[in-house]
């Protein structure tokens, strides 16, 4: 047993510290390709536990990851230098709920699911809603600043973040909150991947259960001309809460697990939601619907009833795991354009997968221009393995050269830490690389994460690890 | 105001383009001088008058729209642009943008962002740095830092836009945004009523609960009056609520709106709707920082929206029956605004009990006779050491209006 894992016995105990490998196998990944045991891994109950770690990983040099569910898809969870995992798994409480002020305050190893549940009863809701919000935490989605499919009118989870605690390197805790006079530093952290502090609690905004939700399904021929639909709501002037695509591989693969009404012959399916007071539901489907089939929709209903919506957004938000039945592997691209650019980089993403031979599916949040290109391959064929790297690396490059960027909800992580500088130049990263320097100048905090090898802001520098 | 040195007054530098405010800065720090970037200077009160300033940089000729397809409903625009001049550019594709700021003629979309003001339509549209996607600020050392993009979704590498937004300058200064925009509501209406002081409690208790909100929602009392020909000599409390939406949600939400008011004893309330609502929902915001009388200092004071009420008549009581303190309470964003008009003397200890009483609250506009100082800030924050830190990395030789910001900084 090492001095650093000693340390942390004999200051938290064996019911916190985890250091036996079968007990580390998992925290060594997420749901990246890449793993790593970390030397030891805590389960705290609360800030000054996680305080006390991070001041014991500190003085023996060792690195620090912090750690939600582990459901992201870029490594950013993943311990890349071994050192200390911390796990959130306990810290999972509703701590205060204040409806007439519509705000919380929770523990980040709370679901994200979870909290929504547990105040629906009060007619409020969290809105960041990920695809993995069964499973995720707050805290994980405040460390990639999380989407969802209704970013769209309600913004990520950086717009509903109005407050944190959080430790810093040298195992103090602060609280912050977008009311403080000074810089806002709240902003800062979330999104920064733990990669400037570790965070212990969030204050989260709630928004006020609308009136009336209606959730409408349209068929269309193929991706571009739904893609154009949605370019053309958008440019109508109409935010409804969530514009979705899926194409015709998607939607046979959803069908097939969850039977949820989607129209499976379609080569590609709009899932459109409106929410608001009655009327304004109803107008705002006849618009819609009116959109849609000027732009070739072959047929327009809504959900029936709350089950039926229910349905349809769980079958949505499966889409990736459906897609795991039928595929021996799939990589899940995450990049972002302009809308308006939605039905072009739509084909040229077809005519990328098929200069590769890869299967592709896409499954998307078409309304915000954030695309989930997914392709499908086979991890025993070398030349499979290196097509996927191919095809993803040039569709982010045509995302990149049709004024977008590279991850739009993922986060960069460790995957796509050296295409950073494709969207990036060095004085632009210099300045990320300033706040590094203040809240992390060890760079103990999840290193290998968001930065390119060699940036000012990156590794460069004394090893944390020697 | 400018404390510069008594002798000469600061040079004025009006750069072409951010290449050249960027050059501009670089001279200035190599020279070891101390520079002041400025916008429409609205909202220059709201820090204090930096340590040293020998140049003012203005950015009044960054003012083109660089990037505007409306149908991405996203604007990019150089940080000089007034938000008279942005609102009237998305105006021409039925979109907006809601700051929410005083004076939009003047005020510049870069001053705007550093002051980090946040309107009254926050709670249902997002502040400023909401609203911010992208954005590329000239550092102290004379380079251009880009952050963000043109995506409404992203998440690629720091938000570096959530970090310049409220600095005031101290750590670079805009000379780009890229905005997520919005279209505009098809209908608007403004609200407003006087009502009798002891009715207050009774319509907060009431309208919290609107099934169809306002999108603003403010009790002033003190200030002058918002409609020409309302009644001079009648001082009693006016509430203004603005209401956007559809026109089925406008109708309902102003009728559902005047009946709590009803019920809350509130015999008349006036309608104003499209152009004349936003005209004079615009003067309601003027007002917050628009000189009454002679010497005055204005304290805006964040809090929760429940306790917005009490917070103002706590406020408007601190200084005794004889000191008038006219206050501004927004029922939806929790903030607290409070004015006071005297003597050097009487404004300091004013302030200082309205901080006792308020809690950490900003001042937001003074008009102070020559060579009297308020701090602007109050109590830094426990952060402070972090922001120090931040502030001595991004400009180490102080160039950026050096002591202007909270703590000293």
């Amino acid at each position: 047993m090492s001095a650093f894992t000693s340390r942390l016995l004999e200051a938290l105990g064996p019911d916190v510290v985890r250091t036996e490998p079968e007990d580390l196998a998992v925290f060594a990944f997420d749901a990246y390709s890449e793993d790593r045991l970390p030397a030891a891994a805590v389960i705290p109950r609360n800030a000054r536990e996680v305080a006390r770690a991070i001041a014991i990983a500190r003085e023996c040099g060792e690195p620090v990851v912090p750690r939600g569910a582990g459901t992201g898809l870029c490594g950013g969870a993943v311990p890349s230098r071994g050192g200390l995992v911390i796990s959130f798994a306990r810290m999972n409480r509703l701590l205060e709920l204040d409806v007439r002020n519509r705000r919380a305050r929770v523990q980040p190893g709370l679901i994200n699911l979870e909290l929504s549940h547990a105040i629906a009863s009060q007619g409020v809701f969290y809105a960041p809603d990920p695809s993995s919000q069964k499973i995720s935490t707050i805290g994980g989605n405040v460390g990639t600043n999380a989407g969802g499919a209704h970013c769209l009118r309600y913004g990520t989870t950086t717009n509903h973040v109005l407050g944190l605690e959080y430790v810093d390197t040298h195992g103090a805790v602060h609280r912050v909150s977008l009311d403080d006079p000074g810089y806002d530093l709240t902003g800062v952290l979330v999104g920064s991947e733990g990669t400037l502090g570790v965070i212990t609690e969030v204050d989260v905004r709630l928004m006020t259960v609308p009136e009336a939700v209606r959730v409408c399904v349209a068929a269309f021929a193929d991706v571009e001309s739904a893609s154009e639909a949605v370019s053309a709501i958008i440019g109508a002037g109409i935010v409804p809460t969530a514009l979705e695509i899926m194409d015709a591989l998607i939607t046979r693969a959803v069908e097939a697990h969850y039977h949820a009404g989607y129209p499976e012959n379609a080569g590609a399916v709009l899932l459109a939601e409106l929410a608001g007071t009655h009327d304004d539901v109803a107008a705002g489907e006849a618009l819609l619907a009116r959109i849609a089939k000027d732009h070739g929709a072959l047929s327009w209903r809504a959900a029936r009833d709350q089950a039926e919506c229910d349905a349809l957004w769980a079958a949505r938000k499966g889409a990736a795991g459906a897609i795991g039945r039928i595929a021996p592997n799939y990589y899940i691209q995450d990049a972002c354009v302009p809308r308006t650019r939605l039905p072009e980089v739509m084909h040229e993403i077809d005519a990328i997968a098929r200069d590769h031979q890869l299967p592709v599916g896409n499954v998307f949040h078409a309304g915000d221009g954030n695309l989930h290109p997914l392709l499908i391959f086979d991890r025993r064929e070398r030349r499979q393995v290196d097509a996927v790297v191919a095809a993803g690396t040039e569709i982010l490059r045509t995302c990149i050269a049709m004024g977008g960027t590279i991850s739009g909800e993922h986060g960069i992580g460790y995957e796509k830490k050296e295409s950073l500088s494709l969207v990036f130049s060095p004085d632009d990263l210099a300045a990320m690389g300033n706040v590094r320097a203040v809240f992390d100048p060890a760079r103990a905090f999840n290193p290998d994460k968001i930065f390119p090898a060699g940036a000012r802001c990156g590794e460069v520098g004394p090893p944390v690890h020697a | 105001m400018i404390a510069g040195s008594p002798k000469s007054a600061p040079r004025v530098v009006e750069p072409a383009d951010a290449g050249e405010l960027a050059a501009a800065l670089r001279a200035a720090a190599d020279a070891g001088e101390a520079v002041l970037v400025r916008g429409g200077g609205t909202l220059l009160a709201a820090a204090n008058p930096p340590r040293r300033c020998d140049a003012v940089i203005a950015t009044t000729r960054l003012c083109a729209v660089h990037s505007y397809d409306p149908r991405d409903l996203t604007i990019g625009a150089g940080a000089g642009m007034t938000l008279a001049a942005l609102a009237e550019t998305l105006a021409q594709h039925g979109q907006f943008l809601p700051l929410d700021a005083p004076f939009p003629a003047r005020a510049t979309i870069g001053g705007t962002l550093a002051a980090g003001w946040t309107g009254p339509r926050r709670s249902a549209y997002g502040r400023a740095r909401d609203l911010l996607i992208g954005s590329t600020v000239a550092l102290a050392d004379g380079t251009l830092a880009a952050s963000g993009g043109m995506v409404v979704k992203n998440v690629t590498g720091y938000d570096m836009g959530k970090l310049y937004v409220g600095s005031h300058g101290t750590l670079g200064a805009f000379v780009r945004a890229n905005f997520k925009v919005l279209p505009m509501p098809p209908a608007r209406r403004f609200a407003v009523s006087r009502f009798d002081p002891g009715s207050r409690e009774r319509l907060d208790a009431g309208l919290h609960a609107l099934m169809v909100p306002p999108v603003a929602l403010l009790i002033r009392d003190g200030f002058a009056a918002l409609l020409d020909g309302d009644a001079r000599g009648d001082h009693r409390p006016e509430i203004v609520a603005l209401f956007e939406g559809s026109e089925s949600s406008v109708e309902r939400g102003v009728r559902d709106y005047r009946s709590t008011l009803g019920a809350a004893g509130v015999a008349e309330t006036r309608i104003l709707d499209g152009a004349d609502a936003a005209a004079v929902f615009q003067r309601a915001i003027d007002s917050v920082v628009a000189p009454a009388d002679g010497q005055e200092v204005t304290l805006l004071a964040r809090g929760l929206p429940s306790e917005a009420v009490h917070r103002a008549e706590a406020a408007r009581t601190a200084l005794g029956a004889n000191v008038p303190v006219r206050t501004l309470a927004d029922l939806l964003t929790g903030d607290v605004v409070a004015g006071i008009a005297g003597d050097a003397g009487a404004l300091a200890r004013g302030v200082a009990r309205l901080r006792d009483v308020l809690g950490r609250a900003q001042i937001v506009a003074s008009h102070l006779p020559a060579g009297v100082e308020i701090d602007a800030w109050g109590t830094a924050p426990s952060t402070i050491g972090t922001m120090r830190a931040l502030k001595a990395r991004f400009d180490p030789h102080g160039t950026l209006a050096p002591g202007g910001f909270v703590g000293g900084i």
